[in-house]
């Protein structure tokens, strides 16, 4: 076998620009492959890489810019213009919660806040049981996740990973009782920056930026970015390629539509999009569960003011999650303060002198994430024509739903308080900063839930899964146990959309080892997918 | 009727949401904006500095944003760069609405208007352009307080106005904010990572 050579810096990618000069190309062109994969994040790149190692011709294409490492500025405003999805606008029907996603190469792995979590051997038997999907059990299953931890360098947080944030944090769980622990992230050497939202400059976080994505293309990968996938071609029944447009992604200016044969196609794009371009290409969905069961892990911010300043968005962003009440109630709750910017994601941010004091107060914050289990109750939907039509996501949360969520903040509250806080603003659209322990209930009880609980916390996902869910019966799951969507050939799923219930831990690391499974059964049965 | 063409909205736009859904005020909304710019011109409106420069906010948007900004964010009051004067707020904000689907716009262009001409008889059916700087300030901490379509519509604007005025690195010095750091470090990049053994 030759020696491979993985590039010391960046990845080669074909992007808009590069296609636009090349006279020979044209406005119309065709490639031909044996595996397109579609989407470049957590799951499309190591299919790449898994494909490509295998010997196969491996064709990525990536509906977002390709914004190299190196071109990272640690602004995070300026930063979420170029690669967030939407521009940080991608949210559901009543737009008042946001879908977080990276639209780059390298998708959300970029961006992320780097948590790692595995799903539990619990949650894994539960899916081999419940669904027929025998290998997902904890014990066969296990190798899979064995491997994504040691590729991505996955750690637990070590002492200088804990900053003055997550201290709070320690000190209000030791106070209450709870139980805590550093978190674990895929981070070589961490600069301790605390830019983790902005892109990582100097390559520690372990993205498929500086990952999969090289090691595929040391191994004859080709990726495409600014190219968004339409549809997928199907013929008699099978899936023979796709559609796709090239699009400039400064001007948003149509450089050339592409059309790739392949023998095979694995949709990579996320629990989102996955969905939505099954649907755009009408693929026969027997069960009807094609985009539902959507569940985002709603995570809402809050804060609590500290009489000494802690600047607790020195070091690194994540430090300790606590864990108390994960298996018994789904909360689970994340140290973090970002970048001035993420404060307009706490909720109200007052206005005059007011507003100049709570951004003045910045140094003396610390901040959580306080994440709830829903109950996979969203869907996603395409509305009219492939090529014109748009998207919507539809969640909403119930009572249950809602009650969790404040449920979750409050816990949050409780520790802030127990580690000292003299004051705690809570992550509603209307005005709600507490003083005191003892009038957080009070004061809560104002949040009420409303016409369909509809701007009242403001919410955000950054998980959503199980929209193509993975299962044994094909009247009631999208994709079989091997990956191959139920009733169309050749066409394979490999990301959140898998997952076939809500779960609670933050899913990136389940999902890379769900790409590599997915790979593996590809490659295990290559003489009967690949023609030579 | 399901409007099955209709662009999602950006997250910090959220608060326009309940515009989109009920046609009738859209309708007529739209038909009292129209109404209210040919009366403006007639009666000989302020006209907003600087508006030639602007690309996508129109003067009417530009008189409502800067006076938002002005009453919101203070800041030179409070020793931190203008938020009119120095960090070019209004033209980010200009920025931003250049870049956004066109129903996207649409909608914020409403949400603009509702919010300058939203009458309450507190402050005696003024314009929010028209209000004295306590008034301003009263009606905007009432809009935040009020109903869930009133405060998602005052969460969306001050989001609009504080990210573009928060993002320039020449605020930060005032919240001890460092900023960028991996250069003024001298943090190493370290590359691609090796492939894994096999």
């Amino acid at each position: 076998m030759a020696f491979v050579r993985v590039a010391r810096d960046g990845v080669p990618v074909t992007q808009a620009k590069d296609v636009a000069l090349d006279a020979s190309l044209g406005k119309r062109f065709t490639l031909k492959t044996d595996v397109v994969v579609v989407g470049s994040g957590a799951a499309g790149a190591m299919v790449a890489y898994e494909m490509a190692k295998a010997g196969r011709d491996v064709l990525v294409l990536e509906s977002g810019r390709y914004y190299p490492s190196s071109a990272f500025t640690e602004h995070l405003g300026d930063t979420m213009t170029k690669i967030y999805q939407d521009q940080v606008g991608q949210v559901n029907t009543t737009a008042d919660i946001i879908f977080v996603q990276g639209a780059c190469v390298g998708g959300s792995t970029v961006i992320g806040a780097c948590v790692m979590e595995e799903p539990g051997d619990d949650v894994l038997d539960g899916w081999a049981a419940k669904y027929g999907l025998d290998n997902l059990s904890a014990e066969k299953f296990r190798p899979y996740l064995d491997t994504v931890a040691d590729q991505l360098q996955i750690h637990i947080n070590e002492a200088h990973e804990i900053n003055a944030c997550a201290h709070k944090v320690i000190q209000g769980c030791e106070k209450m009782q709870f139980s805590w622990k550093p978190a674990q992230r895929n981070v070589k050497q961490c600069a301790l920056t605390g830019h983790c939202l902005a892109g990582c400059p100097s390559d520690r976080k372990m993205s498929s930026l500086v990952t999969h994505l090289p090691w595929a293309a040391a191994h004859g990968a080709r990726i495409f970015s600014d190219t968004e996938v339409v549809k997928v071609r199907t013929r008699n029944g099978r899936a023979s390629g796709v559609e796709a447009r090239v699009t400039d992604p400064d001007s948003g200016a149509h450089v050339a539509d592409m059309q790739v044969d392949a023998d095979l196609v694995v949709l990579a794009a996320g629990a989102i999009h996955s969905p939505l371009i099954m649907q755009r290409s009408e693929i026969a969905d027997r069960s009807g569960q094609l985009g539902r069961n959507l569940s985002i892990q709603p995570f809402t911010q809050v804060m609590g003011k500290f009489k000494e300043p802690l600047y607790g968005f020195r070091g690194a962003l994540v430090g300790v999650q606590v864990d108390e009440f994960t298996r018994t109630d789904g909360y689970t709750i994340f140290s973090g303060l970002a970048e001035p910017e993420s404060l307009m994601a706490q909720g109200d941010m007052k206005a005059g002198k007011a507003h100049i004091d709570f951004m003045k107060d910045y140094k003396y914050y610390a901040g959580v994430n306080a994440f709830s289990t829903d109950l996979g109750r969203g869907y996603v939907q395409w509305d009219g024509d492939a090529y014109t039509g748009g998207k919507t996501i539809h969640w909403n949360p119930n009572r249950e739903e809602f009650e969790n969520m404040k449920a979750s903040a409050a816990l949050a509250a409780r520790i802030f308080f127990s580690g000292g806080a003299e004051k705690v603003f809570m992550p509603t659209f209307q005005s709600l900063e507490v003083d005191s322990v003892f009038s957080l209930d009070e004061k809560l009880a104002q949040v009420d839930y409303g016409i369909k609980g509809m701007y009242t916390f403001r919410s955000n996902s950054f998980s959503p899964h199980g929209t193509c869910r993975m299962g044994a019966d094909s009247y009631d799951s999208v994709v079989a146990p091997n990956g191959e969507v139920h009733g169309t050939a050749g066409l394979f799923v490999a990301d959140a959309s898998l997952i076939p219930e809500p779960m609670s831990a933050p899913p990136q690391w389940t999902v890379q080892a769900l790409a590599k499974y997915v790979s593996d059964q590809i490659n295990a049965k290559a003489s009967s997918y690949f023609i030579g | 009727m399901k409007n099955n063409n209709r662009a999602p909205l950006p997250g910090f736009l959220g608060g326009l949401e309940p515009l989109s859904r009920r046609g009738f005020l859209r309708t007529s909304v739209l038909a009292g904006a129209a109404f209210t710019t040919g009366c403006s011109s007639l009666f000989g409106r302020r006209e907003a500095p600087e508006t030639l420069e602007y690309h996508s906010l129109n003067d009417d948007e530009v008189e409502v944003i800067t006076r938002l900004t002005e009453v919101m964010i203070p800041a030179d009051r409070y020793g931190l760069p203008s938020s009119t004067d120095v960090v070019p707020t209004i033209k980010n904000v200009d920025a931003m609405a250049q870049r956004m689907p066109p129903q996207t716009r649409e909608l914020l262009g409403l949400g603009i208007w509702v919010f300058n001409n939203r009458p309450m008889v507190s402050f005696k059916f003024s314009r929010f352009t028209r209000l004295p700087d306590d008034k301003a300030l009263a009606y905007v901490d009432a809009m935040q307080e009020g109903s869930f379509f009133e405060r998602g519509l005052m969460t969306t604007l001050k989001a609009l106005v504080a990210l573009n005025y928060w993002r320039d690195e020449r605020t930060w010095p005032g919240l001890e904010y460092h900023g960028p750091v991996t250069e003024l470090w001298g943090v190493r990049r370290l590359g691609n990572a090796p492939l894994p053994r096999a």
